[in-house]
């Protein structure tokens, strides 16, 4: 189930990361360091992770074929890897989008139930 | 799947996977710290960039857990940490090693020779149809079998038979192949047209014997084996169509066989006989005579049961009109109004009635040393396991699961199964090749199909994985029982828990439960020596090692064509005789036509002058005067022969001990004066001597009944085999001189075979030697395993109790009480052992029972001295821990580690 408090740190589950990894990256390849930002900037800082994990999350995705990884110079001439959504990511974000709102509605509906 | 792929290559590429990752922590790092530096000092940033990271060890190893195949990865890293436990602790791994390779080792060998002779398919092409035919009728007592039939029937049936594909006959002889060389004896099989075609087979050197029409140009054709080819004729390309004479007749070679081809006929009562030679081609022409000496081989059409197959025969067999019933068996007449009934063997089957029961028995035993074995290392196991329990619980803590550790368990015992089989194929490899030769001549029909092939590898694989589930399973589920959360306390020091006790009372029955087995096994050899030794002091009614030396003999086959008549056979026997008595070294000599446990014994049944027929078979060899002082039999009563029983003088005969005492009340003086006759030549026979009875056929077959005739007298003309008999210190000096007077007598004539009467008789006994030290070898590894699981236990409980021991020795217990503590507890173990071992033992050892001589399957010797001696062996392996428990120092044990 995936929880989310409202506080200034919220803690994921494995499973949401892998989501808002894949929909960082539809936006464009990104690196590591630029993923987490990005999420943490859009979250407002709301949604925080350990940013170690997100190594190993996207070494699980490059298993699975969602990403596909590339060494290239970044903004400020460093080497960097830099990971690119392919089309089997796309079409699993797509699935994980729908279950998640599928879910975030059930609770919203036990939620209001008075 | 392409995923498994790329994480099978991710393999190889760890490091650079890990210098990766490595860089882009790194830059992830700088990117934070460079992010954080507004706030605070270049350091500070960089410490909490670290920080925010994690664990890089943590990450790295998650990373790569990514990519990891379960089970290659982890695989080869719990390989890798087996092989470095079983390095860091070579006792046990030598222990382990050494009693895993002796149990698969022995199974594998047993299995290859049992899976050989008895399971192994024939080398011919759909060999699961061919049979053999045997015909069996009711008599007075029970159901008498014969398996040969006469050529007439033979040549009734074969074309009348519709559920056989095809019928064809063999009937096994010794032939001489003369004109290559140096006169040889020969195994020659006499055959059908149609045997190779029957058989499936072609020789790829040459054909097969032409049948049908044509067929009748072939009559002179012979086939050789490979093995022939290669001995005597020179392995000639050109064989084909040349001309070899076998007993004094030209045969022309029409084909040589392949190397792998093997026929070795079956004879009851005799056993498998050597590979054949060569194939003569037969049609019995004109044999029209009744005797019945062919085998028959069919091959069963397909789809076609043998019940239907033998109904057809049997039909057919017992019709007058089709096949003339009647026929003279070996062994006597077929009655002829009593319906014939027709029995199909199979040929995989055939010959192998007298072994299966040994094999299976043996089979039996070595799997109960392989159990042995494996309980005997999954006690070592555990017991080492329980020395491990701290490392197991800190690795538990560190997270490793239950499961990692169970894996990592199994893997071990995997591991130790792989190797202690690796190591049992290459034993079991050597055994074969020491054991075959000693196996007796007749006794395994199919000894060539004996190899370690692929079949017997996937067997001893099969065999590796049981010994890995019982030694890696127990303990491996123990290790992820509770009592492993109690494994870091126990780590400091000994202890005794209630899973620790538990251990320990699993390792005592474990151990208990090998001496039983063993003492088992050790029973069962102690009978078969006992045995052995009983049946060797039997007497064999000669002197075959007296005063004036031993026995040498010498045989030879004399061929009819050479020998037509009784002068010539006499002539040549008495030329040779008369020269091998002044032979220097020959104290005396004289001969026979059936040396006693030679290959051949005649008998017949007789008439006594004045009395109903005895139901009674006699031996009835012919001998020169002058024999029953050579074999030193001592004469009871009357005279021996003389030189004057002569063929023209009164026909005589001289009984043995056996006779006088069935047929003149035990009286020799009664019989002295009487007269037999003996069926064959119908003359009334005197009797003028009586000498003791010995042993003509087997130390283990009771004396058996003589009737003996002057070789001058006899007038049949049947005496073909003439074995020269002579008693000398110098054998094989006088062996050498025999030959060399016979070739001098008839140069193209081979020796048979010459050996002394003490090698005959233990060639007599060389199968129960054989089965004696077989089980022998078997209770002695048995035993040594157990003596390694006795020292293995005793040496853990003294090493658990020595606070316990160091307790009491503070307390004034001294030396020797120390050692009757260690001793009584070893003690108590065996005797639980021995208890039920000697119960099993009562049970199982019946199976031995036809192997017995003279001896009871509940012998108490054998049972007591078994028992005195596994009890003996067992305290003493309990001895050097209960020595190494005296010298434990009070201070030092009590001391908390």
């Amino acid at each position: 189930m995936k929880a989310m408090k409202t506080k200034n740190r919220t803690e994921l589950l494995p499973g949401t990361l892998e989501m808002l990894v894949l929909k960082t990256l539809s936006i464009g390849p990104m690196h590591g360091y630029g993923i987490a930002q990005h999420i943490q900037q859009l979250s407002a800082d709301a949604l925080t992770i350990e940013e170690g994990s997100l190594y190993p999350a996207l070494q699980r995705m490059l298993v699975k074929r969602w990403v596909s990884a590339e060494w290239k110079i970044s903004a400020n001439n460093r080497r960097a890897r830099f990971y690119t959504l392919t089309a089997a990511g796309k079409k699993q974000l797509g699935v994980e989008a729908s279950r998640f709102s599928e879910m975030f509605g059930a609770i919203a509906r036990v939620m209001k139930a008075t | 799947m392409g995923s498994l792929l790329r994480r099978l290559l991710f393999f190889f590429r760890r490091d650079r996977f890990d210098r990766d990752l490595q860089d882009e922590l790194r830059f992830h790092e700088d990117m934070k710290a460079q992010a954080l530096a507004n706030d605070m000092s270049g350091d500070e940033a960089r410490a909490a960039a670290r920080r925010r990271l994690g664990n890089p060890l943590r990450l790295r190893e998650q990373s790569r857990d990514a990519w990891t195949v379960l089970t290659v990865e982890t695989f080869a890293q719990d390989v890798r940490h087996a092989l470095r436990m079983m390095r860091r602790d070579p006792v046990f791994t030598v222990t382990a090693l050494a009693t895993l390779a002796l149990g698969i080792g022995l199974n594998t060998a047993i299995f290859s020779v049992a899976y050989g002779v008895l399971w192994r398919p024939l080398p011919y092409p759909g060999s699961d149809r061919l049979v053999i035919v045997s015909s069996s009728q009711r008599a007075e007592r029970g159901v008498r079998t014969f398996w040969t039939w006469a050529p007439v029937t033979y040549e009734a049936v074969r074309p009348r038979v519709a559920a056989l594909e095809d019928l064809a006959a063999y009937s096994s002889i010794d032939a001489q192949l003369t004109g290559r060389g140096e006169p040889l004896q020969v195994r020659a099989l006499d055959v059908s047209p149609n045997f190779f075609a029957t058989l499936g087979v072609a020789p790829p050197r040459g054909r097969a014997f032409l049948a049908g029409t044509a067929a009748a140009d072939d009559d002179r054709a012979a086939i050789v084996s490979d093995r022939l080819w290669r001995s005597s004729l020179n392995a000639d390309p050109a064989i084909v169509g040349q001309s070899v004479t076998i007993d004094g007749v030209p045969r022309t070679i029409v084909g040589v066989l392949a190397p792998d081809f093997s026929f070795r006929p079956v004879v009851p009562r005799l056993g498998a006989l050597p590979e054949t030679d060569i194939f003569l081609l037969n049609r019995w022409p004109g044999d029209t005579g009744r005797s019945a000496f062919l085998f028959l081989l069919g091959r069963m059409k397909a789809g076609v049961t043998q019940e239907r197959a033998q109904a057809e025969l049997g039909a057919l067999v017992n019709d007058p009109s089709i096949a003339p019933t009647g026929a003279l068996a070996p062994e006597g007449t077929l009655a002829p109004n009593v319906r014939i009934l027709v029995r199909l063997v199979g040929l995989q089957e055939y010959g192998t009635e007298s072994v299966r029961p040994l094999l299976l028995i043996l089979l039996g035993a070595v799997s109960f040393v392989l159990l042995i074995a494996c309980v005997n290392v999954a006690n070592l196991q555990t017991a080492r396991l329980s020395a491990r329990r701290g490392e197991l619980s800190v690795r538990m803590a560190l997270g490793a699961g239950r499961r990692r550790i169970v894996r990592q368990l199994l893997t071990e015992a995997v591991v130790l199964s792989l190797l202690g089989a690796s190591l049992g194929v290459l034993l079991a490899w050597l055994a074969i090749g020491a054991a075959l030769p000693l196996v007796p001549p007749f006794a395994l029909p199919r000894v060539g199909g004996i190899v370690i092939d692929g079949r017997v590898m996937v067997f001893c694989l099969g065999l590796s994985l049981v010994a890995t589930l019982l030694i890696g399973f127990v303990p491996a589920l123990r290790a992820g029982g509770a009592a492993f959360d109690e494994g870091l306390a126990l780590h400091a020091g000994d202890g005794r828990t209630t899973g620790d006790r538990q251990g320990e009372r699993l390792r005592t029955l474990l151990v208990a439960a090998q001496i039983a087995m063993t003492l088992v096994l050790l029973v069962g050899a102690g009978l078969l020596i006992h045995s052995f030794v009983r049946l060797t002091s039997v007497s064999p009614g000669f002197e075959s090692n007296g005063r004036g030396g031993v026995l040498q003999t010498v045989k030879v086959v004399l061929p009819e064509r050479l020998y037509d008549g009784p002068e010539r056979i006499h002539a040549f026997a008495r030329g040779v005789l008369d020269r091998v008595r002044s032979l220097p070294g020959v104290t005396s000599a004289s001969l026979i036509n059936s040396a006693p446990f030679g290959m051949m014994f005649i008998q017949t049944d007789f008439d006594v002058e004045g009395q109903p027929k005895p139901a009674l078979f006699a031996g009835t060899p012919k001998i020169d005067p002058g024999y029953f002082s050579t074999m030193g039999i001592p004469l009871l009563a009357g005279r021996d022969f003389t030189a004057r029983d002569t063929a023209g003088a009164p026909s005589v005969a001289i009984v043995s001990e056996r006779v006088v005492r069935e047929c003149f009340r035990g009286s020799p003086g009664e019989a002295l004066g009487r007269r037999v006759r003996l069926s064959d030549p119908g003359d009334w026979l005197t009797v003028v001597g009586v000498v003791a009875d010995i042993h003509q056929r087997g130390l283990d077959r009771g004396l058996q009944p003589m009737i003996y005739v002057p070789f001058q007298q006899e007038r049949g003309g049947f005496i073909r085999f003439v074995s020269f008999v002579a008693r000398t210190p110098t054998p094989g000096s006088v062996a050498e001189g025999i030959r060399a007077e016979i070739r001098r007598a008839a140069p193209d004539l081979p020796i048979d075979s010459s050996v002394t009467m003490d090698e005959a008789v233990a060639a007599s006994v060389a199968p129960p030697r054989f089965r004696m030290w077989l089980l022998a070898v078997f209770a002695i590894t048995a035993t040594l395993i157990a003596t390694c699981g006795i020292y293995g236990l005793m040496a853990y409980a003294v090493t658990q109790r020595r606070r316990e021991l160091g307790v009491r020795m503070a307390l004034g217990a001294g030396r020797g009480d120390v050692l009757r503590l260690v001793l009584a507890r070893a003690l108590r173990v065996i005797a639980a052992g021995v208890v039920v071992g000697l119960a099993g033992a009562a049970g199982v050892t019946r199976v031995l029972r036809t192997f017995l001589f003279g001896v009871t399957p509940t012998d108490p010797i054998a049972f007591t001295i078994v028992t005195l001696l596994l009890i003996a062996v067992g305290l003493t392996a309990a001895w050097l821990p209960a020595r190494r428990a005296t010298r434990i120092d009070p201070c030092a044990a009590l001391r908390a580690e």
